[in-house]
C-alpha cells in the first residue's frame, strides 16, 4: 500500500497586484502518493505553475492546508522551506537554469553546498549522479558546450544529487526538440519505475503527459479532471 | 567553518568571473588605502623630522635672551639690548630649584687662521657646562674644563665645518694651533656634527672658546660680564614651566623691574616650540588622513554600486540557489563575502602600494617618511569595514528576494 506523500486541502493562492486580488488557485484539493508520476496540464494562467511552485515550497499558499509526509507544512519559515527544498525536492526547469560559468560537475554540486554532506564527499557524489545519467565524460565541460538534451540531463542530475523524494519538472521538454524530449521523458519514467521517485510534471503537450500514470487538468485555478492512465505507453 | 570556506570559494569564483570589473572596483579601495598609508607616513615623517631637529638643540632646554618681544610699542626684540650678565646666569643656577645646569655665551664673528688657511666663523665664549646643557658633546678630543675657563686658557673646541675649512684631509686638528685675531689657541676638541637647523643655519660653523678667554683676549669689549644668551636646562621636561617661572621672577627682581613694567629679557623653552610644531603637523596629518579617508569611502560606494549591479544581474542565479536549498542567510553571506573580499584584497594591495609609495617618496623625493604600522592596520581594518558597510545593503536585498520571483526574473 502506498503512503500519501502530499495531501493538499482547499488550497488558495491569491496574488495581490496593487488593490486588485488575482486568485491563481481557488480551492485545490489533491493527494499524491509516493512513487506516482503525475502530469499537470492546463492552459497558461490555469494555475498549474503556481500549484507546482507551492508543491515545491518556492511559494506559499494564501489559504488551505498542505501536508507533506503527513506533516503540516502550510506555514513554514523561509529557512525551513529552504531545508525541505534542499532535502526532499528536486527541480527541473524549462530553461535548465544552469550556472553558465560553472562546470557541469560544479552545477550538480550546488545543492550539496547547502546540505549536510561533508565537503570531501560532495565531488564524488556529484560525479556519481552524473555517471548515473551517462554524463561522466561531460563533468568538466561548461553548459554551453552541451546540447539541450544533455543540459536538461545535467539539471536532472542536479535535482537528484541530494536524493530527494519528489522531482518537480516545469515544462522540462519545452526547450528541447522532439527526439531529446522523448529521451528525457523515458529517463523520467525509468527513474520513476526503477527508483520509485515521485514525479510531478507540468506540461501543456498531451504527448508528454501521455508518459504519466495520472493526468490532472487545471482550469481557472481549479482541478477539472484527474484521470489515472494505468500503465506507461 | 565548512560554510565559511565554501562561501569564500564561491565568492572568489564569482569575482574571477568578472575579472576586469572586480579589478576596477578594487581600484577605488586600492587608491583609498594607498593614499591613507602614504599620506600618514609623509605627515608623520615630517613631524618626526621637525621634532628631531628641535630636540637636537637640547631637551629640557630654556633660553634667556636680552630684550623683550612685546608687541606693544617699540620694543627691542631678540638680543637687542645687552641686559643679561654673568651674574644673572650664576644667580639662576644658584637660586632656581627647577634648574639643573646653566651655561651662557657671548659671540662675535671672527677670522680664524690655521697655517695658510683662514675662515670666518662665529666665536662663542662659553662655560665648561656647555656640552651638558646643550647636549652637544665633542666627537674627538675633549671640552675645556672649569679651571681652564677660569684661568682664561688659550684652548678652543671647533665645529666640523671649521675643521673642514682649515684642515686638509688626514690632518689631525687636535693639538693644532690656530690664530684668532692674532691670539694663538690650541685645538683640544672637535664638536659632534649637528647639521643645519630648520631655518638653514649651519650649526657646525662654530668656534667655542672659554668665556673669560674670549672676553679678555678676543672680543676686545669694554663691557665685561655681559652675555648674549643664557641656556638653562630644567631638571626634567615637566619642570620646564616651573623653571621658566622661577627664572622670570628672579631676573625681574635682579633687574629691579617694577610690577606692571615689561620684562627686559625673554625666556623661551624649546619644548614650547616643539609642541607648537607638533600641533601644526598633527593638524596637517589629520587633514591628509581625512582627505585620504574620503577616497576610501568613495571606493566603498563603488563596491556598493557594483554589488547592486551584480545582485540584479544574478537574480536568476539567486533564485536557483534558493530553489536548491540556499537559505536567506546563505545568500546574504555569499554577497557580503564578495564585497568584503573585494575591499580586503583591495585594502591589502592598497597598503602595499602605499608602503612602496612612501618608500619611493622617501628615496626619490628625499622627504622624510615614517611608516606607521597603526595606519597600515587601521587602513586595512577600515577597508574591510567599508566592504561590510557598503556590501550589506545589496546582500540584504539579495537575501530578501522571493525564490519564485527571482527564478522568473528576466
Amino acid at each position: 500500500m502506498r503512503r500519501p506523500l502530499i495531501r493538499i486541502e482547499n488550497l488558495w493562492r491569491v496574488y495581490t497586484n496593487g488593490a486588485v486580488e488575482v486568485p491563481a488557485l481557488r480551492g485545490v484539493s489533491i493527494v499524491i502518493e509516493q512513487g506516482e508520476f503525475v502530469a499537470v496540464m492546463g492552459a497558461s494562467g490555469s494555475g498549474k505553475s503556481t500549484f507546482l511552485n507551492i508543491l515545491g515550497f518556492l511559494d506559499r499558499p494564501t489559504r488551505g492546508r498542505y501536508l507533506f509526509r503527513g506533516r503540516d507544512v502550510t506555514a513554514l519559515s523561509a529557512d525551513e522551506r529552504a531545508e525541505i527544498r534542499n532535502r526532499e525536492i528536486g527541480f527541473v526547469f524549462q530553461s535548465f537554469n544552469l550556472l553558465p560559468r560553472a562546470t557541469v560537475v560544479e552545477n550538480v554540486e550546488l545543492p550539496l553546498f547547502y546540505g549536510p554532506l561533508p565537503y570531501a564527499e560532495q565531488r564524488p557524489r556529484a560525479l556519481a549522479a552524473l555517471a548515473a545519467l551517462g554524463l561522466s565524460d561531460r563533468a568538466f565541460s561548461y553548459p554551453n558546450q552541451l546540447s539541450g538534451g544533455q543540459q536538461q540531463r545535467v539539471a536532472i542530475a542536479r535535482a537528484l544529487v541530494t536524493e530527494p523524494s519528489l522531482l518537480l519538472a516545469d515544462e522540462p521538454t519545452g526547450n528541447l526538440d522532439s527526439v531529446a524530449g522523448k529521451e528525457l521523458m523515458e529517463l523520467l519514467v525509468r527513474l520513476n519505475v526503477q527508483q520509485g521517485l515521485t514525479v510531478v510534471l507540468v506540461t501543456h503537450e498531451p504527448d508528454i503527459a501521455a508518459y504519466a500514470q495520472r493526468v490532472v487538468h487545471f482550469r481557472d485555478g481549479l482541478i477539472v479532471s484527474d484521470q489515472p492512465r494505468g500503465v506507461h505507453p | 567553518m565548512k560554510l565559511f570556506r565554501m562561501t569564500l570559494r564561491a565568492a572568489l569564483v564569482a569575482l574571477r568571473r568578472n575579472k576586469l570589473r572586480s579589478a576596477l572596483t578594487m581600484l577605488g579601495i586600492i587608491i583609498g588605502v594607498a593614499a591613507v598609508v602614504a599620506m600618514v607616513s609623509i605627515g608623520q615623517g615630517a613631524t618626526a623630522a621637525v621634532q628631531a631637529q628641535i630636540r637636537s638643540l637640547g631637551t629640557n632646554l630654556l633660553m634667556v635672551i636680552p630684550g623683550a618681544t612685546t608687541a606693544a610699542g617699540a620694543r627691542s626684540g631678540w638680543g637687542g639690548v645687552s641686559t643679561l650678565t654673568v651674574g644673572d646666569a650664576r644667580a639662576i643656577e644658584r637660586e632656581c630649584s627647577a634648574v639643573a645646569a646653566v651655561t651662557y655665551l657671548r659671540r662675535q664673528v671672527v677670522q680664524v687662521v690655521h697655517a695658510d688657511q683662514n675662515w670666518s666663523t662665529v666665536a662663542q665664549g662659553t662655560t665648561s657646562t656647555f656640552p651638558v646643557v646643550r647636549e652637544w658633546n665633542v666627537a674627538r678630543g675633549r671640552f675645556f674644563t672649569a679651571q681652564e675657563e677660569e684661568g682664561a686658557a688659550r684652548v678652543a673646541v671647533i665645529g666640523q665645518t671649521v675643521v673642514d675649512q682649515l684642515f686638509g684631509v688626514g690632518q689631525d686638528p687636535i693639538g693644532a694651533i690656530i690664530r684668532v685675531r692674532n691670539v694663538a689657541f690650541e685645538v683640544i676638541g672637535v664638536l659632534e656634527a649637528k647639521g643645519q637647523t630648520t631655518w638653514g643655519q649651519d650649526q657646525d660653523d662654530v668656534l667655542v672658546l672659554p668665556f673669560s678667554t674670549a672676553e679678555k683676549r678676543v672680543f676686545g669689549t669694554q663691557l665685561f660680564n655681559v652675555v648674549d644668551m643664557i641656556f638653562v636646562s630644567a631638571r626634567s621636561t615637566a619642570d620646564i614651566p616651573e623653571a621658566a617661572k622661577q627664572i622670570r621672577a628672579l631676573l625681574r627682581q635682579r633687574h629691579r623691574i617694577p610690577t606692571g613694567e615689561d620684562d627686559d629679557f625673554t625666556v623661551r623653552s624649546l619644548d614650547d616650540m616643539a609642541r607648537a610644531s607638533e600641533t601644526a603637523s598633527r593638524v596637517m596629518t589629520n587633514l591628509l588622513f581625512a582627505v585620504a579617508s574620503i577616497s576610501l569611502i568613495v571606493g566603498g560606494i563603488g563596491i556598493m554600486n557594483i554589488m547592486l549591479v551584480s545582485v540584479t544581474e544574478r537574480t536568476r542565479e539567486i533564485g536557483l540557489r534558493m530553489a536548491v536549498g540556499a537559505k536567506p542567510r546563505h545568500v546574504l553571506l555569499q554577497f557580503l563575502t564578495e564585497a568584503v573580499v573585494l575591499s580586503a584584497v583591495g585594502g591589502g594591495i592598497g597598503a602595499l602600494v602605499g608602503i612602496i609609495g612612501s618608500l619611493l617618496i622617501a628615496h626619490l623625493g628625499g622627504w622624510p617618511t615614517l611608516l606607521s604600522p597603526v595606519a597600515v592596520a587601521g587602513a586595512l581594518l577600515f577597508s574591510a569595514a567599508v566592504g561590510i558597510f557598503f556590501g550589506y545593503y545589496p546582500s540584504w536585498k539579495a537575501s530578501r528576494l522571493e525564490p519564485i520571483a527571482a527564478l522568473r526574473y528576466e
